[in-house]
């Protein structure tokens, strides 16, 4: 069943592209089909017990499946997602090139996808997240475009990176544990007296996980992949891939380091920093997509602080945990939601700036709700879904704070209020763009498009949307329930009473988030981010172009001075301009100890190619000197040319023994030089050999 | 039974050999009859020597001590396997690849010569036979760099024999130095050192450490490296292949049969030989990395690939425990695999588009997509993506070096390995992703031919068992893990 599982999506792959060399149509079709399958297997998955596989014979490490209520219900989700932004791509990709290759690609990641969330090994879990990796890479240079091309280098850079930093530090977990067994790691982990050496091996790990969840400071493929790739990867993208990144950090921070403060702290530190940056690079975007995927960082930073405060509470972190995972669950389902949104903006317009795309949702009724649903789920109003995991995720700093009142949770809780503000705000900047505002040449081209988009892409829209306020609205029914299949895999406590989500206790966080969030867009978005021009206003870019921590930092790092340090380093070594002179000197220094002797080989092979091998210099009296060849071959040419047999052809026996004279003394040259080698070696190792036998023996 | 398959191993490359290089120039399509029949029926009879039980063979004696006959054992078999299936691969592309250039028989001859001077190291019985082999592996396979005969190709032979001799004559040192100091030159596992051994530790660490340096030439450890960027660019593509892939091995065997067979692990273990030694092959490591992410000329670039991963096995080696060395067995299976598979995808570019350098490259995805496919699969196997075969062996080299007791070089041997890992990604996958992706207005190029499948055919074979070996490693790691247990 979970081979069936894991190995359906990939086979359907190799069976799409086949059907894609014949029929567009045909392919299309399967596809679809193929996720609606593999979603169907995931929810029966669901409703079976727990059960586990294991391949122990491939890759050396052997491949472990195991199922718990944390996978199942992801692995719903994921199929779930992925079966949406198959059906959307279905239009979305009609008047693409080169689609046979995305839908082939789009299969076999689902099925790596798939894999990493059904691992029980850490090895495992990396071995389908580098599968995952490079057949993602596919989606961001999808288009071709210098920018896709682009984006896709440092995707890739960032992927390769990441997944050897976290291979080195499955090598050191290994190593001292002796397991990569998630569920072992916790118990390995007390038994053994090398804590620095677990702190390096999971920073690695961390590393690794951290870079495809889009955790500062490796966040930055996520802006740059993003607008250039197609809507249904973006959503993808973003709401799933990151995820598996997260579940990485969640193995490690939940097993490996459960209940340590020191872990906890760290990735809080780095979760609140994410959540804020990613916030703020939000609200200056004038990019919808981009806007999009700053927000995802965003987000993924909520998530992180939640599975910080999970690893300082330890016992206690049962809000924690529920909040993570629901989370987790919320973002995927608003980034489908909102992705495709967008994706079907950008179908219509081929735009994303939001000067050029205002006003493109006026009249679109279903275009409206569905992103009218995502943004207030993201944005964390009541009775949305985003809602609840929000409120739990800040009770779980409020218990931080009662637990150990210092200054830094007070800190995270305004920075978490703060961000969920600035949600607010960049949500309305495009809710306000798109729906509100109107397009000054446009508008009447935007407000008469009626069909832009089939039923089908409406559908799949609005169902995925539709769920927002109905697990919202039912969250003590659904999202309690879900969150307690969650716990076993997030090693969390239970929780002490139920969460009255609509108590006005719980409420506060999210009207203070909210107040915020209109402060800022009157106060900010309306004023310093727009600008008049000719009379209206606009749209302006206010970041700072330079202040990129890729260009800044990581471009020229990798590819100037690190080659730049250790390159002529090593061309010191590989071109042996080391060796050389000192081998010189060796030889100029006549008496040598044993173990230079590899140098002195090589001062001897130096020696000779100056002295009697030195390339000989075409000597400029070749044709005297060859003289007696020369005369014989003319004399023969004289008697042929009298004989009419070679007309007109003079000189041809002349130049001919004339070359193969030349060529003679060539070999022989190289003969008696290689033989005169051979027996100089021998000589040296003869007197080796005596020196040998004469003094050491 | 066995002693017949192993005496056919060796003299049949002997005999079509020879046949071939009394050929006629014009009976080309009778020569490349008898080379492929040849390679296929050796490929053959390893196959069925794999399953048959040890066979020995004793030939003569030169004195009383130095004795020469043949014998296998496990290790024998890996790089009997690793000879007969990549040169056959290698071959039948070059019935291709050599079709319109001259001297095509007397090259398939050279190629068979090699082949049974690897056969004959492979399977020799102790110190003295197979120094005998490496020397002929020497002098019979600089043919092949030299066959264009052009002014390049004959230095870059001359270097390759520079190097290869100076080298062999350092270990020649070494064996006179061990005859001394051993009970026996035949190979044993844990070494053959005599009661006298301990007593001129500093001679024999001294002289075993040179033996090592000279026979890392042939495996291009560093400082006797310098012929492999020389003489692969120079050499037709096939002769690339074996050279890097499988010819260079011999260097790896050759030092395998010295530290492990003859001189022993207990002996060395933990010396200033050893770490001396890590160090150097992670040097190497290190900077033929470096090299080849700095190389623009495609082949010089896989060359200096080949410096680096054959130096990874050596690092296996040294690093002398159990996972370290299985890893380094598997990283020989492997990387033959890889690398004859890369070099006649440079072949391939070179004939059916004139492309030597790896910034003309772009746009090839869509002229021969087969064959950049190929070379994606094995690329991603070469640096060690999972479950790709590089990582099972770099898996294993890993945990292994982190096992040995050496301070600092421990943790820093792994640290290197992933550093290369990365430069590995740097200089091959750039290749795929402006082969594949050159940017949307780039114009198709002009010749879109994958050649015939002969050519075709063997490199996408190649790269399908890089993948899968990978993939099922499971029997394998488990064979390398037995004969790695018996060495340590």
């Amino acid at each position: 069943m979970l081979y069936l599982f894991l190995f359906f999506p990939m086979a359907a792959a190799f069976v799409a592209w086949l059907l894609g060399l014949r029929s567009a149509k045909a392919r299309d079709l399967f596809a679809s089909l193929a996720t609606v399958v593999s979603f169907g297997l995931s929810v029966a998955l669901l409703l079976l017990p727990d059960r586990s596989a294991d391949l122990p014979f491939v890759a050396g490490i052997g491949i472990h499946l195991i199922t718990d209520g944390f996978r199942k219900v992801y692995l719903c989700v994921i199929t779930f997602v992925w079966m949406m932004t198959t059906l959307l791509g279905r239009e979305y990709f009609s008047h693409y090139q080169n689609v046979n290759r995305y839908v082939f690609f789009n299969l076999l990641t689902l099925g790596a996808t798939v894999g990493v969330f059904l691992a029980a090994d850490l090895g495992t879990a990396l071995l389908f997240f580098e599968i995952m990796s490079f057949t993602s890479y596919t989606w961001v240079i999808q288009e071709e475009t210098p920018a896709a091309i682009k984006a896709a280098n440092t995707y890739l850079a960032v992927a390769v990176i990441g997944g050897l930093a976290a291979l080195f530090g499955l090598f050191l977990l290994y190593h001292t544990l002796g397991t990569l067994t998630i569920s072992e790691l916790y118990a390995a982990a007390q038994a053994t007296d090398h804590r620095t050496l677990l702190y390096v091996a999971g920073g690695c790990v961390l590393f690794g996980f951290g870079a495809k969840a889009g955790m500062f400071p490796l966040h930055i493929w996520l802006p740059k992949a993003h607008p250039v790739a197609p809507a249904p990867a973006s959503a993808l993208l973003s709401g799933l891939l990151t995820k598996s990144g997260i579940f990485g950090v969640i193995a490690i921070t939940c097993h490996l380091f459960w209940g340590d403060p020191n872990w906890g702290r760290l990735i809080l530190i780095l979760g609140t920093v994410t959540m804020v940056l990613g916030a703020v690079l939000a609200l200056f975007s004038v990019d919808l997509k981009r806007t999009l995927a700053c927000s995802s960082v965003s987000q993924i930073g909520f998530i992180l602080v939640g599975v910080g405060m999970m690893g300082m509470l330890g016992e206690g972190n049962a809000l924690a945990a529920r909040g993570t995972f629901l989370h987790m669950l919320n973002h995927s389902l608003f980034k489908l939601v909102l992705f495709l949104s967008a994706g079907v903006v950008y179908m219509n317009t081929h735009a994303l700036n939001l000067n050029d795309i205002r006003g493109f949702g006026k009249g679109k009724p279903a275009l409206l709700i569905a992103f009218l649903c995502g943004a207030l789920g993201i944005g964390g109003f009541p009775l949305f879904s985003g809602y609840v995991s929000k409120t739990l995720l800040h009770e779980s700093i409020v218990e931080g704070i009662e637990r150990f009142g210092s200054f830094g949770m007070h800190a995270v809780e305004w920075l978490f209020l703060l961000s969920g503000g600035i949600t607010v705000a960049y949500m309305t900047k495009l809710f306000v763009a798109l729906f509100c505002e109107s397009h000054p040449e446009k508008q009447r081209q935007f407000s008469e498009n009626r069909s832009y988009m089939r039923p089908l892409s409406a559908a799949v829209l609005l169902v995925s949307a539709a769920l927002i306020p109905l697990l919202g609205s039912t969250a003590s029914l659904s999202m309690d329930a879900i969150a307690d299949l969650g716990t076993d895999y997030l090693n969390a406590g239970t929780l002490p009473h139920a969460v009255a989500y609509f108590s006005f206790e719980n409420m506060k966080g999210a009207l203070i988030s909210i107040a915020i969030g209109f402060v800022l867009y009157f106060g900010v978005v309306r004023t310093l981010l727009m600008t008049g021009k000719k009379g209206r206003r606009v749209y302006v870019d206010r970041w700072p172009a330079w202040l990129d921590l890729e260009t800044l930092l990581y471009r020229p790092l990798l590819l100037k001075w690190l080659p730049g340090v250790l390159g002529p380093i090593a061309a010191l070594f590989g071109e042996n301009r080391l060796l050389k002179p000192l081998a010189k000197g060796t030889v100029r220094a006549a008496s040598v100890g044993a173990h230079a002797a590899s140098d002195l080989l090589d001062a001897f092979v130096l020696l000779l190619r100056r002295t009697v091998y030195r390339e000989s210099k075409p000597e400029a009296s070749d044709k005297a000197r060859a003289s007696l060849a020369y005369r014989v071959g003319s004399r023969i040419d004289a008697i042929a040319s009298r004989r009419g047999t070679s007309s007109g052809n003079r000189h041809r026996y002349a130049e001919a023994s004339f070359r193969a004279q030349k060529t003679l003394r060539e070999t022989g040259h190289r003969l008696t030089g290689n033989l005169s080698f051979a027996l100089f070696m021998m000589v040296l190792a003869i007197s080796f050999v005596l020196f040998y036998m004469l003094i050491l023996h | 039974m066995n002693q017949i398959v192993m005496a056919a191993l060796l003299l049949l490359p002997i005999a079509a050999g020879t046949a071939l290089a009394f050929m006629k120039r014009a009976e080309k399509r009778a020569a490349d009859a008898v080379f492929i029949a040849a390679l296929a029926v050796e490929a053959a009879l390893c196959l069925w020597y794999l399953f048959l039980p040890d066979a020995s063979i004793p030939l003569f004696s030169m004195t009383d001590t130095l004795k020469v006959g043949l014998r296998t054992d496990g290790v024998s078999r890996i790089f009997l396997s690793v000879g007969a299936f990549g040169f056959l691969p290698a071959g039948i592309y070059a019935t291709r690849y050599m079709a319109h250039g001259e001297r095509q028989s007397s090259f398939y001859a050279f190629m068979l010569f090699s082949l049974a001077a690897l056969v004959g190291m492979d399977c020799s019985e102790n110190l003295i036979t197979m120094y005998l082999f490496f020397e002929m592996a020497t002098l019979l396979s600089m043919p092949l760099v030299l066959h264009d005969r052009t002014e390049e190709s004959v230095r870059a032979a001359l270097k390759y024999l520079f190097y290869s001799i100076a080298g062999a004559f350092l270990a020649l040192l070494a064996i006179f130095t061990l005859s001394r100091f051993t009970a026996t030159l035949s190979f044993a596992p844990q070494g053959t050192l005599n009661a006298d051994a301990e007593a001129h530790r500093t001679l024999i660490e001294v002289t075993v450490f040179l033996g090592v340096i000279g026979f890392g030439a042939k495996a291009g450890m560093y400082p006797l490296h310098g012929w492999l960027p020389s003489a692969h660019p120079v050499a037709p593509a096939p002769a690339s292949a074996v050279l890097s892939g499988v010819i260079a091995k011999a260097g790896v065997l050759a030092i395998l049969r010295l530290v492990f067979y003859i001189v022993g692990t207990s002996f060395l273990r933990g010396t200033w030989v050893q770490i001396a030694w890590i160090s150097l092959a992670l040097l190497t490591v290190f900077v033929g990395s470096m090299m080849a992410y700095r190389e623009d000329v495609f082949k010089k670039r896989l060359a200096y690939s080949s410096v680096s991963q054959i130096s990874y096995i050596l690092v296996g080696l040294f690093c002398m425990t159990a996972q370290s060395v299985s890893g380094g067995l598997l990283h020989v299976l492997f990387h033959a695999c890889i690398k004859v598979c890369l070099f006649l995808v440079a072949g391939s570019f070179i004939t059916q588009l004139g492309k030597t350098r790896v910034s003309e490259l772009r746009g090839v995805g869509k002229a021969m997509p087969v064959t950049l496919w190929a070379f994606t699969v094995a690329s991603l196997g070469l640096i060690g993506i999972p479950p790709a075969a590089g990582f099972v062996s770099k898996w294993y080299l890993a945990l292994g070096a982190l096992d040995t007791a050496i301070p600092f070089l421990n943790w820093f041997v792994p640290v290197i390995l992933l550093v290369s890992a990365l430069l590995t990604a740097g200089y091959l996958l750039p290749v795929t992703v402006s082969g594949f992706f050159p940017g949307k207005d780039f114009p198709a190029l002009e010749r879109t031919d994958e050649g015939t499948p002969v050519m075709w055919l063997p490199i996408a074979i190649l790269a399908a068992i890089s993948l899968l070996i990978g993939v099922f490693a499971g029997p394998l790691t488990n064979w390398t893990a037995a004969l790695a247990a018996a060495l340590v």
